[in-house]
Formats: structure tokens, sequence, C-alpha cells
């Protein structure tokens, strides 16, 4: 299993405001924040932490259930400028993070088992209106599955759990593939294992 | 102050984050930031930081935890006002 989270650095600078009063004390622990202040670029590393505490969560979710809104636990170790760990309970997870001009992206995986997601894609969306560009990005999680498991289109179908977590769905032959899927501005991404 | 006036209070301070309008529009007590709004959850702390800029409260992080809907919200203003 493997969760993801894609920020949008251009969406983000125009709809989060990381330095207004409370943004950074409601979302990092203490550690976090004075990591964050003392870096180079400490608006990439609000991101970065940031998909690193929400691909966890997703994680967290798909396994166990349940909905919350709790940032601060998800507690972030950068190792390197790819690899990171999120803490939460008991639960470790390991997480790789691409950060470009245009996005930061996320993924993470429980760490005993590696991240190894068989298909892990980031794509642009065109559009800007809901609902139109998340079926925009459900058609294309579902064409990219289709053809790399060579199964036709009309199999699948993209639904959510009562917890919101989404899934595929095989039509024919009544199975659930679990999902993960992030979209912010003008990217998206999805991961499956 | 009424729920209906709570309602109202809150449609204000959603409203520039809210992605989908069809929500917005509808927006009663059981809609949920998240899936109905299509509030980005980034964004989620901002909503937070404006409910405890308007009523002048603080929102814990076990309050926060919660913090989904306009239910939860309305729960939650009601509950810090009434400790003031």
């Amino acid at each position: 299993m493997t969760g993801n989270d894609i920020v949008d650095l251009a969406s983000a600078a125009s709809e989060s405001h990381w330095k207004r009063k409370g943004f950074l004390e409601k979302l990092f622990t203490a550690e976090e924040q004075r990591y964050i202040r003392s870096a180079a670029s400490p608006e990439l590393i609000v991101w970065r932490m940031w998909t690193m505490k929400e691909s966890a969560y997703k994680i967290y979710t798909q396994q166990h259930g349940g909905r919350f809104f709790a940032p601060q636990k998800f507690n972030c170790r950068i190792l390197s400028t790819i690899l990171g760990e999120v803490i939460f309970r008991e639960h470790i997870y390991q997480t790789q993070t691409q950060c470009t001009a245009e996005y930061v992206y996320s993924i993470a995986g429980v760490k005993a088992l590696g991240l190894n997601p068989f298909l892990n894609t980031c794509f642009t969306v065109s559009g800007h209106s809901y609902p139109a560009t998340a079926n925009f990005v459900y058609q294309k999680i579902i064409a990219d599955y289709a053809r790399a498991t060579d199964q036709k289109k009309t199999n699948y179908t993209l639904a959510k759990d009562r917890n919101y977590v989404p899934f595929l769905y095989n039509k024919a032959d009544r199975y659930c593939i679990p999902i993960s899927i992030t979209h912010h501005g003008r990217y998206a991404a999805f991961t499956i294992n | 102050m009424t729920n209906e006036a709570l309602i109202a209070s809150l449609k204000t301070i959603v409203k520039p984050y809210v992605r989908n309008e069809e929500g917005f529009k509808n927006m009663t007590e059981h809609t949920d930031f998240l899936t109905d709004l299509q509030i980005n959850s980034a964004n989620l702390v901002d909503v937070i930081l404006d409910i405890e800029n308007e009523f002048d409260i603080e929102i814990d992080n076990e309050s926060m935890e919660k913090m989904l809907s306009v239910k939860a919200a309305m729960e939650i203003i009601t509950t810090k006002l009434s400790e003031k």
C-alpha cells in the first residue's frame, strides 16, 4: 500500500499563506517548525513536510479507517533530499519526495514493506473547475491502469468507501484495488500497488 | 447565537477556499468541508484560523482533529464560546 500527496507550488503560493500567524503552529511540531525556519528554502520544506504527512495519513486511513485532521501528530524526519520518515503513533512510514520547480510530490509506505508501487504516475490536469477536473483525473487513472494490466477500460470504475478512501473496482471479476489519488492545481498523481 | 446565524458566518469564512460551488450553494450543517466543498486539506487550517479570529476563540488540537464538517465546527464553536 502506498499513499501520495502533491502540492502545485504556484497554486500553493496563491492559496496558502504559510507565513500567516498560527499556520505553522497548527500543522507542525516545534521541532519541525525549527527545521522549517532554519531552512534555506522554508517554503519548499513546508510543502515537503506537508505532503509527507498527508501521504502517511492516507496509508493510515486506508489500513485502519477513520477520518481526522491531526497533522501535528505525524512527525516528519528528513533523511536526504528525497528520503524521509513519518512517525504516527506506533507506525513508521518511509517517504520519497520529488521536488521540482513546479510541484512537490511525496509517496509514503509502511517502512517494513518498502516503497515499490506497481504504478506511480504524475500528470498535468487541464481545466480548473470541479467536477470536470475530478472526472478527468479518474478517467486518466482508469485508462492507465487498464493499459498497464492489459484489460478493457470499461471493466473498471473508481469509487470511494465510507471514509472517502478511493479504490478501483473491477466490474467483470468483482474485486477492489486500493489506490491513492492526489490533485492540486495543475497536477495530479496516483499510486497503485 | 442561533444555528442559522452560525451557518451564515461559517459560509462567509469558507467561501474563499471552496472549489465545489454546487456544494457551497447547498451548504447545511451536514456539509463536509473536504468532500462536499472540495476545500483543499492545506486550506482547512486557514478555515480553522479564520474561525479562531472571527469568534475570538482558541481551537486546541483535540478539537481541530474533528473539524471536518459544518456540524463539527458548529459544535466546537458553541462549546468554546460557552467556556469564555
